[in-house]
């Protein structure tokens, strides 16, 4: 039997196993190697490690405990304590002292555990890692990841559920990306470690794989087991269709992707793209795209206003693209994440709302 | 036909195991010493690991309670 | 380091000494640290914190099974009616007790994502603060907050999740107190592992250059997750650092209750007394995981199970037995603690759910 391909519509013969891959990187011919987000991050960053000897990994708790996360599961075992570093409850100092590696020619990767944590670290991240080429003409560059858990809805309230895209995309010098599977998990890890420059590197908790979180089947994904990159500033067609197009990037792709499934019934057919890269970027494929639907519809779960959708939708505007209905954009609303579970999943985006939308737009253009 | 195992003396035989997530999907093939489940006692998780290649036939679904020495699949 | 707490000719007695809905027995407030001949606690503060320990850890045997509740069989954090993280306080009660026998209600606490026993020692409403671990409207914010962001204004409580952040406010609650001439404190609760975060070290320099009434406890309880504070911190003592910034540094070994009254009384009185902030390090232990869910594979084999044995639960209660306090009244103070807390949880789980809409409350005042 060959592996499984890219078919959104693909059942099992087990009912309660859902589709896993769909609308995610096809397989090869080769058994499919499925890994988990978290397990690919920490592969990639292993290989990584064995190929270049410059490389090394320090935060709290990624030693001894593979990373909270499970992003540096084995990698102290493999490369000892020197290059796989516990660090104290110290981000500013430790972050401050990766950028100090990466000016020293070192490919430093800082776990700064929950992107909610970066109060206290900010200036190493936006005055120094961010500016550091620049400030330096170019001279002294910062080959830093700097990899962080992103997202909630498990109910860890307003400290530990925070996104913060707009935040970090909004910043000069910082790359910023956030795969929603675990072929461009590795991938991206990769060239985030290669890329001469400060990358942040989300991960969104729902989608790691880490059971305590829940598990999002389609973020399990076909991976190789060899060396390969995604390009960082690069969105996916996560699935193509000609009615309207929703844009997410982590989970809200996962989101927009159910929702296609359930616009597709309705004889709606909807476009997803994955942006992958909050920072380059990727305006072209978003406009590429809605001069082909006419509709525009962005999703995430970072706070609504001076947004990632606000980002999106001025991009395709300003290019002066036809629209059949006005843009739309769904996103947390400018409230703190509330614990009670009522109130958080309330607020934050789902497949449902998607849908609402879209049909909404739908209904919008009657002169078509 | 192989059978695929719950291992044994990984976790106190008394704690509470389930199959958070199968990396696979009923049908499909997979290559011997490949990660095929994640195993969740409390909050730690363990390896499910193919014993031999083939094509998968998931016995027990993700989020059931398993016991050690359980059979949860097996390998053709 | 004296012996013997003194609250100090002049300092105004503090008429409000209730400390929450449901505190069982008159809790020591405005006479507290008051000390027997011996020079240690007197009997009324010993009983108090005795029961206040039981009604912690009591609290906590409750949260427990409620957390892990719809948890099952896969450990999903999200379910159940207490979802997200739980760190539990068993093992810390004496820090608690030991500082908050001498605190009324006027003065300020700020604890950490480990809250339970310090907000229960300070007099928190435990029915509301039970409402808002269960995510319940009748919560102490409406369940806006949970477990880690408990907050009551009432007995001028609060915590919340980013390490050592809690020590800046308490510099500026002490300060409030200083400007209005007043003799209220501000205490801030952190762990070892925050004496290495930035904000740890510039709060304890401002609160010395400000002269504020801020008192500093350290809970060591050996772990910041899963990493031991040896191979996390430069010195043996977090208690030496207070050399750095001027003030009085006092360690406490034993996880004492009886240790950390002496030690807090002589630190609140100094503040009392305007003379400025201390650093209070306890050695303690923490009998559970960092969060419930941990398996602590980082902790050495036999450890949790010594740390069990030296319960200083069990310890405080033989020693108040050889001390003379019959075994009938801590009986009684042992059954009322407990049946607050029964009573808390009984109305936690009954209470109702707000409405979703209530989301977009109090984001502005």
């Amino acid at each position: 039997m060959s592996s499984r391909e890219n078919m959104p519509s693909e059942t099992s013969a087990a009912d309660s196993i859902a589709s896993v891959g769909a609308g995610m990187p096809a397989a090869t011919a080769r058994p499919a190697r499925r890994l988990t987000i978290a397990r690919a991050i920490a592969e990639a960053i292993g290989q990584e490690m064995e190929r270049d000897g410059d490389v090394l990994v320090i935060g709290e708790d990624i030693a001894k405990l593979g990373g909270v996360f499970g992003t540096t599961t084995g990698l102290l075992d493999r490369f000892g304590a020197a290059r796989v570093r516990d660090t104290p409850i110290s981000e500013t100092a430790f972050i401050g002292a990766a950028v100090g590696l990466a000016a020293s020619g070192m490919k430093p990767i800082v776990e700064l555990m929950f992107v909610d944590f970066f109060g206290v670290c900010m200036d190493a991240i936006y005055n120094l890692a961010a500016k550091q080429s620049y400030f330096s003409g170019g001279n002294v560059t910062c080959p830093m990841v700097l990899m962080t858990s992103v997202g909630g809805g498990y109910g860890d309230a307003g400290q530990h559920s925070q996104t913060l895209y707009a935040t970090f995309g909004h910043l000069p010098g910082l790359k910023v990306v956030i795969p929603s599977n675990a072929h461009d998990a590795k991938g991206l890890m990769l060239a985030a470690i290669r890329d001469p420059n400060p990358v942040i590197f989300m991960y969104h908790k729902a989608l790691q794989g880490m059971g305590w979180l829940g598990t999002v089947q389609r973020s399990i994904t076909d991976a190789p087991e060899g060396d390969y990159t995604v390009p960082l500033g690069k969105a996916k067609v996560a699935r193509e269709g000609g009615d309207v197009t929703l844009v997410g990037l982590g989970l809200s792709v996962h989101q927009a992707l159910d929702a296609a499934e359930r616009l597709a019934g309705e004889g709606v057919s909807a476009e997803v793209i994955d942006l992958v890269s909050i920072a380059p970027l990727d305006r072209e494929a978003v406009r590429a795209s809605v001069r082909k639907t006419g509709r525009l519809l962005v999703v995430d779960d970072d706070y609504l206003s001076y947004g990632v959708g606000a980002e999106v939708i001025a991009s395709v505007c300003e290019a002066g693209i036809a629209l059949r209905a006005a843009p739309q954009r769904i996103a947390f609303p400018d409230i703190p994440v509330p614990f009670t579970p009522v109130m958080e999943h309330y607020a934050l985006p789902n497949a449902e709302r998607i849908v609402a939308s879209a049909r909404a737009m739908m209904e919008m253009t009657s002169n078509d | 036909m192989t059978e695929v195992t719950v291992p044994t003396e990984l976790w106190d035989m008394g704690d509470e195991a389930a199959i958070s997530a199968w990396l696979y999907a009923h049908g499909d093939a997979v290559a011997a010493g490949a990660v095929i489940a994640e195993i969740m006692v409390e909050k730690s998780s363990f390896e499910l690991v193919a014993p031999a290649s083939g094509t998968l036939n998931i016995l027990v679904a993700a989020e059931s309670p398993v016991v050690q020495g359980q059979t949860v699949a097996r390998i053709a | 380091m004296s012996g013997a707490p003194n609250i100090g000719s002049g300092a105004s007695v503090d008429t409000d000494a209730t400390r929450g809905v449901s505190a069982g027995m008159a809790s020591p407030g405005a006479a507290s640290g008051a000390a027997d001949s011996r020079g240690g606690a007197n009997r009324s503060d010993r009983l108090w914190m005795y029961a206040t320990m039981v009604k912690s850890r009591h609290f906590e045997a409750l949260i427990k099974p409620a957390y892990f509740e719809g948890k099952s069989p896969v450990f999903n954090m999200a379910k159940g009616p207490i979802p997200g993280e739980m760190h539990l306080s068993d093992g810390q009660e004496p820090c608690a007790v030991g500082v908050c026998a001498h605190l009324r209600a006027r003065d300020t606490v700020t604890a950490t994502h480990r809250p339970h026993h310090v907000a229960i020692a300070k007099g928190v409403d435990l029915d509301a603060m039970a409402a808002e671990i269960f995510g319940k409207a009748s919560g102490l914010s409406g369940g806006r907050g949970g477990h880690m962001h408990l907050f009551d204004a009432r007995v001028n409580f609060a915590c919340s999740g980013i390490i050592a952040q809690g020590l800046g406010p308490a510099v500026g609650a002490a300060l409030a107190a200083k400007l209005r001439g007043e003799d209220h404190v501000a205490v801030a609760f952190l762990g070892e592992g925050a004496a290495n975060q930035g904000a740890f070290h510039e709060a304890l320099n401002l609160a010395s250059v400000w002269k504020v009434p801020a008192v500093f406890v350290i809970e060591d309880n050996s772990y910041g997750i899963s990493v031991a504070k040896r191979d996390c911190t430069a010195v043996e003592r977090n208690s030496d650092r207070a050399a750095a910034y001027a003030m009085p540094g006092h360690f406490v070994p034993g996880n004492d209750a009886d240790a950390v009254h002496a030690a807090a009384g002589a630190a609140i009185a100094r503040a009392r007394r305007g003379e400025g902030p201390s650093l209070i390090e306890i050695e303690t232990c923490r009998l559970e995981g960092h969060f419930m869910g941990d398996a602590e594979g980082y902790r050495p084999e036999g450890e949790v199970e010594r740390l069990k044995a030296a319960d200083p639960i069990p310890a405080y209660r033989a020693r108040l037995l050889d001390a003379g306090f019959e075994v009938a009244e801590l009986d009684k103070a042992e059954a009322e603690a407990r049946a607050a807390v029964d009573a808390a949880f009984a109305a936690a789980r009954a209470a109702a759910y707000p409405e979703p809409e209530e989301a977009f409350a109090h984001v502005f005042a």
